[in-house]
């Protein structure tokens, strides 16, 4: 298509396209400016709010960016981390596994209508009865927040899983199989590769909610990670603790969901235009 | 896949067709939920954890009043509780709708507005309600006004997304095609910009629902001294494990309620003339189905402009 046009007229093409990508570069450069004018905007009416307020009900962005270091220095911070991922890891690792399961049988009728209520129920729930269930009955022990972790995500990438095989091609499958392509190859070369941008979308969604729930379980029932931490500061009045742990973790995910997660998505993708872009 | 198709086309007759069913399937669910309770009654080393019958016992005479627990002075009883609950949850959702609807229409005509906001409504969209409830608790005390605050501060971000994908997905050429045919104003917002607005403003009322919800019981624990995640917070610091997984299966009555009886016959209902959307998303109930269409659709519109979705949007979407 693009050489084509290219053969045709390449300098009315040039021309265009400049105009084009200077239109382009002027809008970008525009938001931005907007952006950056969100961020002092939001940034200067939190300060002035804490001011007002006062800084130990409601600490600004300025008392927050000192806490961070002193959490570093207090040297609790990185084995905090250390405990709360470890226990997304292994609760959201089995959710993660039990969903492909479920979204893989979700496609025969019968397990469908088997599980149909198990996933309703997980996706309107709050996380909240599941924490509080598990803990009361296992207290301290990891079934607990094993069992918390994994009945609030796992609908999430069932959910994911079964569209992704809803939206397999049939007809590639189908000529694979006229052509003799035997099943592995199939599997690894078809379904595997389309179901990839769904499972993806599985993984950062069922992260962002596992670590609330995560969060949540270690507040009721751990000596350690950040929900602890957490809890800790609120009952020792300290709220720029309590923020800086909740922002600290926040921009931990983000730096995961942008470099790690995004970054792989897109070397996963380089093949496929409309999902890599 | 093939085996389920093989199964329905050579169509058994009798029994064997009866135990097929997928919605044997469905009634066979609770039962060996049940087995699994039953497994691990006889299995775990505790004196706490209750039989089935204990919680049913526990639930009836919560639902008879009978069962002679008074939680506190101002709110006796289940019903109590579930209706303090219920009217901070209405009040802080209708406030993240007003608030919610505002902001997203503004992303959505502007740019620029977009640009200012985005980041920061990301940012608590993936903010756990622990955090807030946490806060609230502390800033505000025992009031209605920290669970309302928290609906708003969980709801209004999800009003905000959809609504300003509504907006960008309005049918332009159609817009442009009534204005060249001189269709009055008021006529094209009824008929054109309306309908094309309602899906997604459906989608913002039911996570702003779902979502203030979630984040309603997670305050009302921390910065409250009444309502229902009050309640299933007293059973838990009594070490009554009968009276959390009662108060659970309330929850999840509760929540499957609102999903059958008031959204999906209102989802039908609003998108009659709409079969594609009525049968992909909404009508099956798929909550989960339908966050990661719009999520996926987000994506699809932001990738155009070269700004990257935060996809930490998790629900959300969740507390």
């Amino acid at each position: 298509m693009a050489t084509t046009v290219e053969d045709r007229a390449p300098e009315a093409r040039s021309a265009e396209e400049e105009r084009l990508l200077a239109l382009r570069r002027r809008e970008t450069q525009q938001r931005w400016i907007w952006r950056i004018a969100g961020y002092v905007f939001f940034l200067i009416a939190w300060e002035i709010a804490s001011r007002i307020i006062g800084e130990n009900l409601l600490p600004g962005p300025i008392r927050i960016a000192e806490t961070i270091p002193q959490l570093i220095e207090s040297g609790r911070f990185f084995s905090s981390f250390a405990a709360t991922l470890t226990r997304i890891g292994i609760g959201f690792g089995l959710a993660f596994l039990l969903g492909i399961v479920i979204g893989v049988l979700t496609q025969s009728p019968w397990w469908n209508g088997f599980f149909k209520d198990a996933v309703t129920i997980s996706l309107v729930s709050p996380s909240l009865i599941w924490a509080l269930t598990g803990l009361v009955i296992w207290g301290f022990e990891p079934q607990g927040w094993i069992f918390a972790i994994v009945l609030t995500t796992f609908a999430l990438v069932t959910v994911n899983v079964a569209e992704g095989i809803r939206a397999l091609p049939k007809d590639l499958i189908d000529m694979s199989r006229a052509f003799g392509v035997n099943n592995w190859r199939r599997q690894r070369e078809i379904v595997v590769p389309f179901l990839a941008p769904f499972i993806f979308t599985a993984l950062r969604f069922g992260f962002s909610v596992g670590w609330k729930v995560t969060v949540l379980t270690e507040v009721f029932s751990s000596n350690e990670g950040i929900g602890f931490e957490m809890r800790v500061a609120q009952q020792l009045f300290r709220m720029d603790e309590l923020l800086a742990w909740a922002i600290s973790f926040f921009i931990f995910a983000l730096i995961l969901e942008k470099l790690v997660l995004q970054r792989s998505e897109r070397r996963f993708f380089r093949w496929r235009q409309e999902v890599a872009s | 896949m093939a085996t389920a198709v093989a199964t329905g086309s050579r169509s058994p007759r009798g029994f064997p067709r009866i135990l097929r069913s997928p919605t044997t399937a469905r009634v066979l669910f609770p039962f060996v939920v049940l087995g699994v309770w039953y497994l691990i009654y006889y299995t775990i080393d505790s004196r706490i954890f209750p039989t089935p019958q204990q919680v049913a016992v526990f639930m009836w005479e919560e639902i008879t009043l009978s069962s002679g627990v008074r939680y506190s002075s101002v709110a006796e009883n289940l019903y109590v509780q579930f209706g303090i609950s219920l009217m901070r949850l209405t009040i802080g959702f209708f406030i993240a709708l007003i608030v919610g609807t505002i902001i997203g229409l503004a992303m959505g005509i502007s740019k620029k507005v977009d640009a200012f906001f985005h980041d920061w409504v990301m940012g608590l969209l993936a903010m756990p309600a622990l955090v807030y409830a946490l806060f609230l608790g502390l800033a505000l005390g025992f009031t209605n006004l920290g669970p309302i605050v928290a609906v708003v501060l969980a709801g209004a971000p999800f009003v905000i997304i959809n609504i300003r994908e509504g907006v960008r997905n309005t049918p332009k050429e159609l817009i442009d095609m009534a204005q060249s045919f001189e269709v009055p104003q008021n006529k094209i917002t009824r008929h054109v910009l309306l309908p094309s607005l309602l899906p997604f403003f459906f989608a913002a009322v039911r996570y702003a629902y779902a979502v203030g919800w979630k984040g309603l019981v997670i305050t009302e624990v921390f910065a409250s001294d009444r309502g229902m995640g009050w309640t299933i917070k007293f059973w838990y610091d009594a070490h009554r494990a009968h009276g959390v997984i009662g108060y659970a299966i309330f929850f999840i009555i509760f929540a499957l309620a609102l999903e059958k009886l008031v959204f999906d016959p209102l989802a039908d209902r609003a998108f009659k003339w709409r079969p594609k959307i009525d049968a992909v998303e909404m009508a099956e109930g798929d909550f989960g189905a339908v966050r990661s269409e719009a999520f996926l659709l987000a994506e699809n519109q932001e990738v155009g402009e070269g700004v990257p979705m935060t996809s930490m949007e998790g629900d959300s979407r969740d507390g």
